[in-house]
């Protein structure tokens, strides 16, 4: 803990030099190296928006576009389904919880957006990513702009009614897992729990209810940077880091519990290791 | 018709006979898929039944969640390999994935609403079509404890379920009423078909495989 605490000042202090100019960030090497090794909290916001296109989307469209859309008529059903899941979003979180108000921030976003893009519409799963935005920008509107980004840009057709990009990509890195780590594919396989149905929820959240929450923000640094192949890594890292546990699972039912203990075990907590030094940078030499 | 091969191809109704370890009766191992409308209550029905806890606010389902429970019937072990899906019809493309090479399912909707009660409908149809030929399907219209606020009468469920051949109860996950018995009622279903396909498959003779029929469809009639 006390090596993070370390590590997050010295990023700190390298990514007030770089913000102190004022001057857009410039995408490269550079950039993308400081981005990998982690985004401190208070730039998070801004440094997203940037890197994901949102500020330039922002300035195409009309830049009051969010207040329009909430001041809008909106679709009963649409609003009947996302207040169902209000509640049932982070319901252990003190933000989140009845008393909170971030429940309405939330319904406002996905509202907002749903009705901004009627094909998406509202997509269960969008509400923990939004949440989760929600509580790293604390606005409304820098949430909606990288939302749009996300699923627009980022991850075509993830949360469309067919969903189509997502069965592809749940597709490709079966393939790339079971091209990696055949033996483990195999096992699971044997045992009843393939991985497109272990990873689906992985991508669909974008990890997050997945990793521990401070992996997963350092897993969007480089999502909101690098794009889609991000998630194609973190899950190559996830399964390449507990070969040996899953290996171990001789049953469905072991299988299934180790599933939930590896995304949050030593490995998956040390964030900055899982990102940067040991795992991702492995994975490099394949994308 | 249940599998396809591929990455969720499994022989179905995987049971062992597994000796000594006390009772030294079977163990039968099945795979259960929950299907139904978002917020009927699958994820918190699996709770109950897992766990025996029971909350409020049940955190939305993405993708499946995997769980298992075991429970002892007579002389069998069921061991039920439960897989909990995500509700929204936007998911609908990802279901065959769950449900492929499932011995059970079952099929909830909410007592309080009617779409619910459709959507299960549409389920069942999708079941009977496209899942395992043998598959033992349930029908679970749970929130039973808000029967004040029904909006699908308890008859016009359990005459759909009588002429679908489907396992009926209304449950509650809140009070716990009719969850371990739809679990318990599925299991007996799954046993008593899987003996009857190994008793048919160990007779010898054309005879014998008659005889033995016959006795199992009596010792049933006359159970009921």
């Amino acid at each position: 803990m006390s090596e993070y605490l370390r590590i997050l000042a010295k990023r700190a202090k390298k990514w007030a030099h770089l913000m102190k100019s004022g001057r857009p960030l410039v995408k490269g090497r550079r950039l993308k190296r400081y981005i990998r090794k982690g985004i401190p909290n208070e730039y998070r916001p801004a440094v997203w928006l940037q890197v994901s296109g949102a500020n330039d989307k922002k300035s195409e469209l009309e830049a009051d576009l969010y207040i329009k859309l909430l001041a809008g008529k909106h679709d009963t059903t649409m609003m009947e389904t996302i207040r169902t899941d209000l509640p049932r979003t982070f319901p252990d979180n003190i933000f989140f919880s009845a008393a909170g108000e971030y429940q309405e921030r939330l319904y406002r976003v996905l509202i907002a957006y749903g009705h901004h893009n009627k094909t998406v519409g509202y997509c269960q799963g969008l509400n923990y990513i939004v949440g989760l935005l929600l509580l790293v920008t604390k606005s409304e509107e820098t949430s909606f702009w990288l939302l749009k980004m996300l699923v627009e840009k980022i991850l075509p057709d993830y949360y469309s009614p067919t969903m189509d990009g997502l069965v592809t990509d749940i597709e490709v890195i079966t393939e790339l897992v079971s091209t990696r780590y055949p033996d483990v594919s195999a096992h699971l396989n044997t045992l009843g729990l393939p991985w497109p149905v272990v990873i689906t929820k992985w991508l669909i959240c974008l990890f997050c209810e997945v990793l521990p929450t401070e992996t997963v923000l350092r897993v969007w640094d480089c999502l909101f940077n690098e794009g889609s192949k991000i998630l194609f890594r973190v899950t190559l890292t996830v399964i390449g880091s507990h070969r040996d546990e899953l290996m171990a699972c001789d049953q469905f039912g072991d299988l299934a519990e180790c599933l939930k203990i590896i995304v949050k075990d030593a490995v998956s907590v040390n964030c900055h290791t899982f990102i940067e030094v040991k795992y991702i940078n492995e994975t490099e030499h394949l994308f | 018709m249940a599998n396809r091969g591929g990455p969720g191809g499994r022989p179905n109704g995987t049971a062992q006979q597994q000796q000594g370890g006390g009772g030294g009766g079977r163990i039968c191992q099945f795979k259960l898929v929950l299907l139904g409308e978002s917020a009927v209550g699958k994820s918190s029905l699996v709770l109950r039944f897992v766990k025996g806890q029971f909350h409020e606010y049940q955190e939305s389902t993405i993708g499946a969640a995997f769980l298992t429970q075991t429970l002892c019937l007579e002389d069998t072990t069921v061991k039920f390999e439960i897989w909990d899906t995500a509700g929204q019809e936007r998911y609908h493309s990802l279901a065959p994935m769950y449900y492929r090479g499932a011995q059970a399912a079952i099929v909830v909707y909410d007592v309080t609403n009617q779409d619910t009660f459709g959507r299960a409908k549409t389920w069942v149809k999708e079941l009977q079509r496209h899942a395992s030929p043998n598959i033992v399907i349930a029908l679970a219209g749970n929130k039973a404890d808000l029967s004040n606020k029904r909006n699908v009468e308890l008859d016009e469920a359990k005459a759909y379920a009588e002429e679908n051949g489907l396992l009926f109860m209304e449950t509650s996950a809140k009070t716990a009423v009719n969850v371990n018995e739809i679990f318990q009622e599925i299991g007996e279903s799954i046993v008593g078909l899987f003996v009857l396909v190994v008793g048919i498959q160990i007779c010898r003779s054309e005879q014998s495989r008659l005889n033995y029929v016959s006795k199992i469809v009596y010792s049933l009639w006359y159970r009921k």
